[in-house]
């Protein structure tokens, strides 16, 4: 569970996070929704100590965050934003061990749950593949065990889907509800709906860094709009609906790789 | 799950993106080894390396800047591409350019000293040109001094004979890079530091 | 074409990353203390053996064709001289037997990196290097490996987009500049999400230690190693 109680965060002379008080049950789907700068990022690195506030305390498990950051870090597993600035080593297998390995576990329990995150995201028995050969789902999936393999109680992820293509978005959706499905809690952060809004529990929206919106999904549609986040069935005719050309273009940027071919392919 | 926790001893928020710094500037200056430039004064073409040198002590100081040549030293022993022609290989180490290699980290903590005058960073751009300028000359004076000496050791030259294969062709465009790098600082396209 | 480690099953790619590294230094050690026609051809077949023991051949020593000028330029350049006798034999063969030192050095190198991923270099970094340098060195090491190819992607990226708007009319100066410009600020943008997804997977002092370990065939490689130090250390002394 994570409690947040009064937090306001500040970058200089900007609100970022403005007096929120928030709690995420276990087991729960939750979607952070709302537009850039609506400080949703800032608030999800709360919960796991990246971002400390500077009012107001947040809790993981009932103790306060900021007492024990490991506790903090492993509770509440974090996938960012573009999944290639958050792979550290060459193969698949190595980039999931490392959270276990800075645990400090065994070997044997390494080698257990880098199994088992593989086998979450449907990666089973690609531990020795390349990580510059693997497509943008793929990488977005390995990203995900990375975060799996600390055994969190809740896991993160800061716009899942910037960058993807359609298939890799699905193979992607279908995994996360699996896990839900298994008891892990999620929470999405996202500028748009359309992907989540059918496995959210609850949806928060957040404006100027203050919640605006807490609802269950149905009842969240109809106010979303207006905090320019998008929706099912509405602005589909946008022309910018789908990633943006740039983002695209970032994420087949270490596809050049021999390989590649193969690994999007089993993507697709 | 969190049994234990208070074993782990975290790194710390700030290594952790120093280190990354580290790291992402010794792959820059690899990758600098991939591009290269046609040389106006010499036939011998232009590669980056010594500039990535000079801006990792600019944008990462007399400590931060060393560390991460070191990294690309020892990721170019280990089988990364990084050193010149895209080779690598602990052999590379004691080879014809081993002194200038040695001599990066040095380089890059000579120049790092002078821009920041301690360990405390400051905007690079504030340094001033003259600072900036003799930085890097300084850095360069390091780096083929040590180039030089590698040679004379490496392949049993006389100092004169080191000069004439290892500095004469590759020298002037070091004012190249120089200047390249003071455009750079003076541009304000990077806000990282 | 980039020499570089290619996946395998031959001798030297079961062996422990420490052992061949130890050949490797042994190795240099040796060609240094040995530089004489008949040392150089020992420590040839020698350096033949362990590319041949890592399944490579002619076509890993490619990767070094950067060196061949100046290995070959050097005897040119020690051996002339201005006036009587215009070339001197004796110093030209003396740095001749320099460059094929060197050349043979990098066989050996290419060895190791043929038949050695990522993986094995960090485990032996921390298995070497004590306490937390060799945890900052492990993990430094592997981030250039895994970043390399994307900092190079930025910077071709740059220079391709700054040719297709006609820089290529700029002086050089300026191109170096625009090119270096996006490279680097494209790689502060990187680290700085590394750094975060760093600390976020608990990134710590004191990690779970790496798998290694020395098996049958590490015993003549070790001998091997030590041998050649001990013969280089014979010569000094």
């Amino acid at each position: 569970m994570i409690d947040v109680d009064g937090v306001t965060c500040r970058y200089g002379d900007v609100v970022a996070v403005d007096d929120v008080t928030l709690t995420v049950p276990d087991g729960e789907f939750l979607v952070v929704a709302g537009a850039n700068g609506s400080g949703k990022t800032t608030l999800v690195r709360t919960f796991n100590g990246l971002v400390t506030p500077d009012e107001g305390t947040v809790r993981a498990n009932g103790t306060p965050v900021a007492d024990d950051l490991v506790a903090a870090r492993t509770a509440v597993g974090m996938v960012f934003q573009d999944p290639r600035d958050q792979l550290v080593s060459a193969t698949v297998g190595a980039d999931v061990a490392f959270g276990p390995e800075n645990l400090g576990l065994t070997r044997r329990e390494i080698d257990r749950r880098v199994d088992h995150a593989l086998d979450a995201v449907n990666m089973a028995g690609r531990e020795d593949d390349r990580i510059a050969a693997l497509s943008g789902g793929e990488r977005e999936r390995i990203a995900v065990a990375g975060a799996l393999a600390m055994e969190p109680d809740h896991l993160v992820l800061d716009e899942p889907f910037a960058g993807l293509d359609e298939p890799a978005r699905r193979s992607v959706i279908d995994r996360l509800r699996g896990l839900h499905r298994a008891g892990t809690s999620v929470v999405v952060v996202t500028h748009d709906l359309r992907d989540v809004l059918a496995l959210a529990d609850r949806v928060l929206g957040l404006a100027n860094g203050r919640i605006a919106v807490d609802a269950p999904p149905s009842a969240a549609v109809d106010r979303l709009p207006a905090l320019d986040v998008r929706v099912p069935g509405r602005f589909e005719a946008d022309g910018d609906s789908g990633a943006p050309a740039d983002g695209d273009a970032e994420a087949t940027a270490d596809d050049s790789a021999a390989g590649s071919a193969a690994g999007r392919k089993r993507d697709r | 799950m969190s049994t234990r926790t208070e074993s782990v001893d975290l790194v710390g928020d700030e290594a952790a993106v120093n280190l990354a710094r580290a790291a992402l500037f010794a792959a820059l200056v690899g990758a600098f080894a991939y591009v290269s430039f046609p040389n106006p004064v010499s036939p011998v073409s232009v590669t980056l390396q010594v500039l990535g040198v000079f801006l990792a002590g600019i944008y990462l100081g007399p400590l931060w800047g060393p560390i991460a040549l070191v990294l690309y030293v020892a990721a170019g022993a280990l089988g990364a591409p990084v050193f010149e022609g895209a080779s690598a290989g602990v052999g590379v180490l004691v080879g014809q350019s081993a002194g200038y290699l040695w001599s990066y980290p040095l380089a890059a903590g000579v120049v790092g000293a002078v821009v920041h005058r301690s360990t405390t960073l400051r905007d690079p751009a504030s340094a001033g040109l003259a600072t900036l300028v003799g930085a890097m000359v300084l850095g360069t004076v390091v780096i083929y001094a040590a180039g030089v000496a590698g040679l004379v050791v490496v392949l049993s030259l006389g100092p004169v004979e080191a000069v004439t294969v290892g500095a004469v062709a590759f020298l002037p465009a070091e004012g190249l890079k120089i200047a390249a790098a003071v455009g750079i600082v003076r541009s304000d396209a990077i806000a990282a530091a | 074409m980039t020499l570089s480690y290619v996946p395998g099953d031959s001798l030297a790619h079961r062996l422990d990353s420490r052992s061949k590294l130890l050949v490797q230094v042994g190795f240099a050690a040796a060609a240094y203390a040995y530089t004489t026609p008949r040392g150089l051809a020992l420590l040839t077949l020698v350096a033949g053996g362990c590319l041949w023991a890592a399944g490579g051949g002619a076509r890993d020593l490619w990767g070094y064709r950067f060196a061949l000028p100046v290995l070959l330029v050097a005897p040119i350049v020690a051996g002339a001289t201005l006036g009587d006798p215009w070339f001197r034999v004796g110093r030209a063969g003396d740095t001749a037997l320099a460059s094929y030192r060197v050349a043979v050095v990098l066989v050996v190198a290419a060895a190791y990196v043929r038949s050695t991923p990522v993986r094995d270099s960090r485990a032996a970094i921390r298995r070497v290097v004590p306490g937390r340098a060799g945890v900052f060195l492990g993990v430094g090491v592997a981030l250039v490996f895994r970043f390399l190819p994307l900092v190079r992607h930025d910077l071709l990226a740059a220079r391709t987009a700054i040719g297709a708007r006609g820089g290529g009319e700029r002086p050089v100066r300026e191109r170096i500049r625009l090119v270096a410009t996006a490279g680097l600020s494209r790689a502060f943008a990187r680290a700085d999400r590394l750094g975060i997804a760093l600390s976020a997977r608990c990134f710590a002092w004191n990690p779970t230690l790496p798998r290694l370990a020395f098996g049958r065939a590490d015993a003549p490689a070790l001998a091997l190693g030590s041998g050649l130090l001990a013969a280089a250390a014979a010569a000094i002394v």
